[in-house]
């Protein structure tokens, strides 16, 4: 385990210069020089001089002109980084490396001693330049890097040690470390906020006696009250408040104006001024104001990180579902006994049984039992569906009432599962447009308001020395750019948890924001407004046999295709018995042919069927469907199929609900434009293209675009992907496509299309919700800073009125984690044809 | 009114004693589920292992 040192040993009483590297103070004497950039610079050990000494030599020294932290000094003891030869290992690897088909190497690492976003830069540039290297991406704001290499050219351990070489540790990324990080942070937080809030119990309590007695408090008394609230503001100010300083040490070495400066400002002028009044036995405490002040800061961050722990819940319920123990069967089918493993340890091709009740550990195919399985999770319907041998089960569903065997196809981070973890997580990663607009206000709001409090402070110097500490107190205290910095991206957070629990996972941090001014919805065809394959519509029943018999019939002489339309029939029966059918022909074109009974029975195109059958029917042919008719020697025509590429359940409610938003609809289509514009009308799309090419898409798009149309495009992000990039937000349905196409900035994992409409409803409210708070946060801070700069707040009042403030902005924010009810998603499975409900058929 | 001279230090005291108590609480992860125990007494345990 590598150990950071968080103080140099040899801090002496006589420090010249702090190492270059690190910060930290050099030993006397300057034993470790070296040459950075043109001059020379001193370190406190070998490790950092080693460290600083490679950068130059990789001619990254930017660097060190970017960083606005020290880095973190690296314990040189294991500067070598020998614990990393055993990742070489392919057992150990097993769990964290992916493999993709062309033999390369994939892994997550969790960086240790990443400061600022020059550290990430460092790194990335730094593991660019190894050898065997494919590609790598740093995450600042997880402290993650992903590292694709090829396994030829060299070797995990080699590039875990070229991240030692440049003073930051790489762990392959362990999900229980995360966790163990995200508790600490919960844990400190609620400790510094309980003990701000208890702290400032007691002190205004110990401030009471002051405030109400009618002839003053004994001399005595209050010096002992004083000294009290002393010791008890202290701990407030030093452990409780030391995230503010935190903050606004790191705004203020890299000269910027950050929202916890003036607080900085204020607290430690109201504390210095409080304690001399108490050490001098003269003047005004304002104890009560400043622990008050920090606590209630303190809860409205405590909210914040609530809400965006909730929105980090959807993500976790996710990770939580995926069970850690499997029981694995070696010795399956001849013997049944199980192993308990890991189920990270899990390889594709490993059986493993689910016992009922039991969450299944990897994503696999039944071989064996019968189980209904809850897929709620993954993909939000709600109903358990019956699945026996042969079906696919997914990892993180529940088998809620039997047991089942399985073939593991995929488990660990290749499951459909850790796939939605990895697409939330990219999007919590960057930081959305409109967050970081609202701080770069922050930071001139800021700016404006240490001048005026400098003016103000200056000016009753002039007016009324005594006076001068409250009023500068007031001022720092009063104003609030939480709404600012706090709130929006609180908002943003809470929408995106609450999208991703209704299985609308929004990928990249600006989707929301752009999906709440789309001005038109442009939708795909096939595979998107309907379900990509043919299914049977519906069953007109001619002759003497009833409907179940006919599909029967149809499938068992469908029996051999791989035709789509012999996948309909198919996908009705199921797994029933089929009626015996001999002598099956394809002519191909027109239909096939059996003997069924002795009877010569056909099944395709009307005239096809008429030649032995003859029977006159009219049939008229719906752009949208294909009619197929059955019928044999005896009886004639026996049914009239309409098979077809029905539109999603969902899609008509989904297009009147952006029409009510005042959102236009486009439909562009590869299709025929008949088919296309059959398919607007059904749907009341408005406008409908066809025959239009990838290429024709994007360029429609555009050319709507420049007339300032904010366009939103679903699609199946296959032969879409240019009119997807193209368009200004690009949504897509997962069951309309393969993991590995999910490139849109909003997926919804389940079939639901109708979803997309409560997307972009809920885009619009949380912005909604942002552009209240930034009005709140105008109003508040033009009527307070004003008020308190002239004197008439109090520093008490000044303290309750910003954190109140803090706590309406970051309150109204979090209700962006609240959806208004959703209609629940039919049933998309349900079989189509109305009334084809074929029994427990069997060959008479 | 003598005795405020003992019981403002003993209040002092006595806050510092609850943040050590908190302090405790916290790190022995009393709080880290706070939805957890109160579902927990729902569930039977007895009889839900069959095998």
């Amino acid at each position: 385990m590598p150990t950071f040192a968080p103080v140099s040993t040899d801090r002496g009483r006589h420090a010249p210069d702090p190492c270059y590297h690190c910060g930290l103070p050099n030993p006397r004497g300057g034993r470790w020089q070296a040459t950075i950039a043109g001059a020379r610079r001193t370190f406190c050990c070998g490790g950092c001089q080693a460290i600083a000494q490679g950068i130059d030599a990789a001619g990254l020294v930017a660097y060190y002109e970017q960083r606005t932290a020290s880095a973190a000094r690296i314990d040189s003891s294991d500067a070598l980084g020998n614990e990393c030869a055993p990742w070489d290992d392919a057992a150990a690897q097993a769990r964290v490396v992916r493999r993709d088909a062309d033999g390369r190497h994939e892994i997550s690492l969790l960086l240790e001693g990443v400061q600022c976003s020059a550290c990430a830069w460092l790194i990335e540039a730094w593991l660019e330049r190894a050898p065997g290297v494919l590609r790598v991406g740093v995450n600042y704001a997880t402290r993650r890097a992903t590292l694709a290499w090829d396994p030829e050219a060299t070797s995990l351990s080699r590039l875990l040690r070229a991240v030692r070489q440049i003073g930051y540790a790489a762990h392959p990324y362990d999900p229980a470390r995360r966790d163990a990080l995200a508790r600490a942070e919960s844990r400190s937080l609620l400790l510094r906020t309980a003990i701000a809030v208890l702290a400032m119990m007691q002190v205004m309590m110990f401030a009471l006696p002051a405030y109400v007695s009618i002839d003053g408090v004994e001399p005595v008394h209050r010096r002992l009250l004083e000294w009290a609230s002393l010791t008890l503001t202290l701990p407030v100010l030093l452990y409780c408040a030391a995230p503010f300083f935190r903050g606004a040490w790191r705004d203020a070495s890299i000269a910027r104006a950050g929202m916890d400066v003036p607080i900085v400002l204020g607290l430690v002028a109201a504390f210095a001024g409080s304690a001399w009044s108490t050490l001098t036995g003269m003047g005004a405490v304002y104890y009560d104001s400043i622990t008050m002040f920090i606590a209630l800061l303190l809860v409205a961050r405590y909210v914040e990180f609530a809400a965006r722990r909730r929105a980090g819940d959807a993500v976790e319920a996710i990770a939580r579902s995926r069970p850690a123990v499997a029981e694995r069967l070696p010795g399956w089918p001849t013997m049944a006994e199980g192993v308990h493993v890991t189920a990270s340890s899990l390889c594709a091709g490993d059986t493993v049984r689910v016992r009922p009740g039991g969450v299944v550990p990897a994503d696999g195919i039944v071989l064996d039992g019968r189980a209904s399985v809850d897929e709620a999770l993954l993909t939000g319907e709600p109903r358990p569906r019956p699945r026996s041998a042969g079906d696919e089960v997914l990892a993180g569903t529940v088998a809620r009432d039997g047991a089942l065997v399985l073939r593991v196809t995929a488990a660990g981070d290749a499951t459909r599962l850790a796939s939605i973890e990895r697409l939330v997580e990219r999007a919590s990663a960057d930081r959305p447009h409109a967050a970081r607009i609202a701080d770069r206000i922050a930071h001139r709001f800021v700016t404006v308001l240490l001048i005026v409090a400098l003016v103000t402070a200056f000016a009753w110097a002039v007016i009324d020395g005594t006076r001068m500490l409250p009023v500068l107190f007031a001022v720092l205290a009063v104003s609030c750019p939480c709404a600012l910095s706090l709130a929006t991206p609180a908002a943003l957070a809470a929408a995106t948890g609450a999208l991703s629990r209704r299985q609308v996972v929004v990928t990249r941090a600006d989707a929301l924001e752009t999906l709440s001014r789309v001005s038109h919805v442009v939708f795909d065809k096939t595979g998107t407004l309907t379900r990509g394959h043919m299914r049977l519509l519906r069953t007109k029943v001619i002759g003497p046999h009833d409907e179940a018999h006919a599909i029967a019939l149809a499938s068992a002489l469908e029996r051999d295709s791989e035709h789509p339309i012999a996948r309909a029939f198919r996908e009705v029966i199921g797994d029933r018995a089929l009626p015996v059918v001999d002598n099956v022909r394809i002519a191909p074109g027109e239909g096939v042919e059996g003997t069924f009974e002795g009877t010569r029975t056909r099944l395709g195109r009307l005239a096809f069927v008429q030649a032995i059958a003859p029977h006159a029917l009219e049939i008229e042919d719906a752009a949208t469907q294909t009619q197929v008719v059955l019928g044999d020697e005896r009886d004639g025509l026996l049914a009239v199929f309409s098979v077809g590429d029905e539109a999603r359940p969902g899609a008509h409610a989904l297009v009147r609900a952006l029409h009510a938003m005042n959102i236009t609809t486009v439909l562009l289509s590869g299709d025929r434009q008949q088919a296309a514009q059959a398919m607007a009308e059904t749907l009341g799309i408005a406008h409908a293209r066809g025959d239009m090419l990838p290429g024709q898409k994007r360029a429609a798009i555009a050319q709507w675009q420049a007339t300032g149309a904010v366009i939103a495009m679903v699609g199946d992000g296959i032969n879409d992907a240019p009119a997807l990039a193209q368009a200004n937000v690009s949504l897509s349905l997962a069951s309309a496509t393969p993991l590995a196409q999910w490139t849109a900035d909003v997926v919804v994992l389940c079939g639901d299309i109708e979803r997309v409409g409560s997307a972009i409803r809920h885009a619009r409210r949380t912005m909604r919700l942002v552009r209240q708070n930034l009005a709140w946060a105008f109003a508040y801070n033009v009527l307070a800073i004003p008020a308190a700069a002239f004197g008439y707040v109090t520093p008490l009042v000044a303290a309750i009125g910003m954190s109140i403030s803090s706590i309406v902005v970051v309150a109204n924010a979090a209700r962006a984690a609240r959806l208004p009810p959703w209609r629940h998603a039919r049933d998309d499975e349900a079989i189509i044809a109305p009334g084809a409900q074929p029994g427990e058929w069997q060959a008479a | 009114m003598e005795i405020l001279i003992l019981l403002i230090p003993l209040s002092v005291v006595l806050a510092f004693l609850i943040g050590a108590g908190f302090v405790w609480s916290v790190k022995s992860g009393q709080f880290d589920d706070l939805e957890g125990p109160a579902h927990r007494i729902l569930t039977d345990d007895d009889g839900i292992h069959h095998d």
